[in-house]
């Protein structure tokens, strides 16, 4: 056991390299750099740009030397000093721009993933164990909707029922007058008070889906002999259903904890955006449009560091629950 | 005109002086009182000048108090904040019949002798910078000498400054006064300098000064470099020259709570919080006529958004007070309907940008080349466009169809001109097109003289223009036989084809056209129909990536009209040969004009007072500042 997870951690290492190159490749990929994509910014803020000012930017930041050069350096201060490098765009350490919006980013996504696996989990047992019945069909069509609709529409529309039915003040986490508020017992519950929003959005779309997987999982397991054994030793059918075959069929859930990593930091971009959330993503996807090559390479390396990390926890938590991976 | 320039400047220098030989004792704001009580800040009359500027309001006297709040997209943003408090020594300023003049601002006074190659400018006199020490011609002197020509600071400093190939001179007079001396005669510098302002770096670039008792430390010239390494390290940046400029944490007021500004306000929350929060500078030199000190409203506040639609949520919420940055002529009716229930009324201003098209004229392809420089396929190329119909579809009808020409108001306007070409008119295009040689096929499609169906990639921005537009005018170009491919790019991308003339016909928009002897150089080909021309003019012709336009190319003529319009010795010499330009313009008509004059929403909460109702929505006006938030109040 020991050296199989020893085994996996080293394969980490080559891993996070290949990662840290791949994202630092991928940034360079669109046309343009952080110079010109400022001086377009510049222009539509109705600057007069200087001519020159282009060269200037991309000499200060050093974006004229060879790809290979600006890789080396941006990764040694990572390596060597945990230096994440400064952000083009915002002039600042990337490190105080990230880490701020980690903590909302981490609460609301496990809220949602917790949320979304109570939601989904009872429903897509009942709906598997009563196949075929009105709920069965109603939780069926509510899946489909859910998941054809987009996150973002469904937020657009809920932020708009709150606000009109409700006169509530949407988009954001926090009323106006608490936004600059230190931490007190008001900002939390002002913090619960706008939170609902996107926990119901992001959980519910997300549940959408999960429910159609449990379903199915469930429905391969309910008829398997050992079901049928457990029943007739005179086990009520709830209690058989909940100790044996949901704990099978949630197998496939703990292999994919690792996807689950990442998807906490990235978050559904487009679904914070709208919303006005203080979070990573939006954040990330700014990085990327203005081409701010240190924030956004810092960003996909910690997501491919999460995702690799997530892969050997779930790794992991096989071998303890399948002897059959432990063993080979 | 000259004159009359001089006589403006004399007057509005009169009235001050007798309005305030009239005032009592200055007022200032309760919050500042509060601090002069506790000890904290010197009285208000030592606070201010001898004889502050006067900034007229719009209505009526207001009263003291409250915080404005808006909203702001984020770090890229800082021009919606630095509009609303920018100062220049000269400012235009817009009064309520929609004219536009040359107003003072921190000067009390400014001259130019009579062939326009000096100019003289006095500073208010006792006026102070945000933490309390004195503005002077010190100040002056070290933007001059440690910025201006410092070529570390400034690699590439404005050509506006310039005359003759030579940066202008100073000459400080006293501790108040200095002169500006050009090599030739620029009669049109007063008019650049209330647009321009004195250029890079910085961001809010108040004219001439720079707080030279706070900023020298942060130049190799004054400090040890260990002491400017430890600054550079601590501000997270790359070396000494990040501290400076649009995003220096030293430079940029709204990101250094420490700068001493001149501004009515100064940030005290700067961003990327998610909200920043600004506060009234106590030393803000200007008063009402009743001799109060502005601001009335003591606070402005800006909430992060990120997308749209969460914005105008905002506004329906009434969360904000003062708005059109970000608001578009689409969410009018949205914006409308919810007047009552966020407490405030949208009003209709007018934009002075023009949306229009332009028409690569350096095309490298030869047959289309040939083509962009015929006058005829210019025209036909405009009258197949249905410009109502974009109008309707994408501007809920509020814009007009115009041409690429001077707006209402603009010294230069010419209504023949604004009307050019605007016209829907299917039949002409085709007779234009037939008269060129251009064969209709069977396809309907016309044949260049390649042989090759003719077709134009049409390149459009996202997200600055919506896509329906491209696609109407597509849908024209197709009536007339050619083809339209249209093509959506990034800014980055656009600005680099537009740079490179590696496009055929490319959406843009046609703005600074209220006041163009401020900045041509959009009119003169920089970054929309030739470029290349253009850097050739600009660099005397030594610009590498600068083309030099065939010898009876009409281009030439433009160029020379504003050689001569830019070394006038007078104002109505200059103003001639603009018109010349403009003239020049109009025969050619590179930039084919869609619409313009579409109704910017500007939400005003009810509570505010002395806003002005209609006004030019425009660069050169600076925009929201255009309504001068220093006079605006909240109502009792």
């Amino acid at each position: 056991m020991i050296s199989y997870i020893l085994n996996r951690i080293a394969w980490a290492v080559p891993m996070l390299f290949l990662v840290s190159v791949a994202s630092f490749a991928v940034i360079q990929l669109p046309p343009g750099d952080f110079a010109s994509a400022m001086v377009a910014e510049m222009r539509t803020q109705g600057d007069v740009v200087p001519e020159g000012t282009e060269e200037r930017i991309r000499h200060e930041y050093g974006l004229d030397r060879p790809i290979y050069e600006q890789y080396v350096s941006w990764m040694g201060k990572i390596v060597l000093h945990g230096d994440f490098g400064t952000s083009l765009g915002f002039n600042q350490p990337v490190s105080n721009l990230i880490w701020d919006r980690l903590f909302l980013t981490v609460s609301i996504s496990l809220a949602s993933l917790i949320l979304t696996w109570v939601i989904a989990i009872p429903i897509g047992v009942y709906a598997a164990a009563r196949q075929y019945s009105f709920l069965d069909y109603f939780f069926t069509i509510f899946g489909f909707i859910g998941r054809g609709f987009p996150e973002f529409l469904s937020a657009l529309i809920l932020m708009w029922f709150a606000y009109s039915w409700f006169g509530m003040n949407v988009g954001g986490l926090f009323s106006p007058e608490m936004q600059n508020a230190p931490w007190s017992l008001a900002k939390v519950i002002d913090l619960a008070n706008h939170l609902w929003i996107p926990l119901l959005v992001l959980a519910s779309s997300g549940a959408a889906g999960l429910i159609r997987i449990v379903r199915a999982n469930m429905l391969d397991e309910l008829n398997k002999p050992y079901v049928e054994t457990a029943l007739s030793q005179g086990l009520t059918e709830w209690s058989v259903i909940w100790r044996y075959p949901v704990r099978v069929a949630l197998n496939p859930f703990i292999s994919t904890i690792g996807w689950a990593l990442p998807a906490l930091i990235s978050g559904d971009v487009i679904t914070s955006v709208v919303l006005n959330l203080p979070t990573t993503g939006p954040l990330l996807l700014k990085a990327l449009q203005s081409q701010d090559m240190y924030l956004s390479g810092a960003f996909i390396l910690i997501l491919g560091a999460f995702t690799i990390i997530g892969t050997i926890v779930s790794d992991i938590l096989l071998a303890i629950s399948d002897p059959r991976i432990r063993y080979r | 005109m000259q004159n009359k320039l001089m006589k403006v400047a004399f007057l509005s220098t009169l009235l001050s002086m007798t309005s305030l030989s009239m005032a009592f004792a200055f007022n200032e704001s309760p919050m500042l009182k509060a601090l002069v009580d506790a000890g904290k800040l010197p009285p208000v009359d030592q606070r201010l000048p001898k004889k502050p500027a006067v900034i007229p309001v719009y209505g009526e006297i207001g009263t003291y108090g409250g915080t404005l709040r808006r909203a702001y997209s984020g770090i890229g943003d800082r021009m919606g904040s630095t509009k609303l408090v920018e100062e220049r020594a000269i400012k235009l300023q817009q009064s309520l019949d929609g004219k536009v003049d040359l107003v003072n601002r921190f000067v009390e006074s400014w001259s130019a002798n009579a062939d326009s190659t000096e100019f003289t400018f006095s500073l208010l006199d006792g006026m102070k910078w945000s933490d309390g020490q004195p503005v002077t011609t010190d100040d002056v002197k070290f933007w001059y000498e440690d910025i201006f020509l410092n070529s570390e600071l400034s690699p590439a400093p404005p050509g506006f400054l310039f005359s003759g190939g030579k940066p202008f001179k100073l000459d400080v007079v006293d501790k108040r006064t200095f002169k500006v001396k050009f090599e030739q005669p620029y009669a049109l510098f007063p008019y650049v300098l209330a647009v321009q302002s004195t250029g890079w770096p910085g961001l809010d670039k108040p004219s001439f000064i720079q707080p030279a008792h706070y900023l020298k430390k942060f130049l190799p010239k004054y400090t040890k470099p260990e002491e400017l390494d430890a600054i550079v390290k601590a501000k997270g940046v790359a070396n000494w020259r990040g501290l400076w400029d649009l995003k220096g944490p030293i430079q940029a007021w709204w990101l250094n709570p420490d700068l001493p500004v001149v501004t009515a306000y100064k940030v005290v929350t700067p961003p990327p919080a998610s909200t920043i929060v600004f506060e009234r500078n106590p030393y803000y030199w200007a008063t009402d006529k009743a001799g109060n000190q502005l601001p009335y409203i003591d606070r402005i506040e800006g909430k992060l958004f990120q997308d749209h639609q969460a914005l105008n949520l905002m506004v329906v919420q009434g969360q904000i007070d003062f708005q059109s940055r970000f608001l578009e002529a689409r969410d009018y009716p949205l914006l409308k309907e919810n007047e009552k229930a966020g407490n405030y009324t949208v009003h209709p201003w007018k934009s002075g940008e023009n949306l229009a098209m332009f028409v690569n004229i350096e095309s490298k392809d030869p047959v289309k080349a040939k083509l962009f420089n015929d006058v005829r396929f210019r025209e036909a190329l405009s009258v197949a466009i249905d410009r109502e119909a974009i109008n309707e579809t994408v501007f809920s009808g509020l814009a007009t169809p115009r041409s690429a020409s001077p707006a209402k108001g603009s010294p230069y306007y010419d209504a023949d001109f604004e009307k050019k070409w605007t016209g829907f008119d299917i039949n002409r295009a085709n007779a234009l097109l037939d008269q060129l040689g251009l064969k209709k096929g069977a396809d309907g499609f016309r044949t260049g003289p390649d042989g090759k169906r003719l077709s134009l990639v049409l390149e459009t921005v996202e997200p600055n223009f919506p896509p329906e537009m491209a696609e109407l005018v597509r849908q024209g170009w197709q009536q007339a036989g050619i083809e339209g491919l249209v093509r959506t790019v990034d800014e980055n991308a656009n600005l680099s084809h537009l740079k490179n003339s590696e496009f055929d016909v490319s959406m843009g928009y046609a703005d600074r056209l209220l006041m163009p002897q401020a900045d041509p150089t959009l009119l003169l080909g920089r970054e929309s129909y030739a470029n290349g021309y253009f850097e050739w003019f600009n660099s005397d012709g030594k610009s590498p990536s600068g083309v030099e336009p065939p010898a009876d190319h009409p281009i030439r003529k433009l160029f020379a009209a504003w050689k001569g319009a830019s070394s006038a010795k007078t104002i109505d010499e200059a103003n001639k040969k603009m018109n010349e330009l403009i003239g020049v313009m109009k025969d050619n008509v590179w930039m084919i004009g869609l619409v313009g004059e579409s109704v910017t929403p500007f939400v005003v909460s009810n509570k505010i007072g002395n806003f002005p109702d209609v006004m030019t929505n425009e660069e050169a006006l600076r925009n929201e500042g255009n309504a001068i938030p220093a006079q605006l109040y909240f109502k009792k």
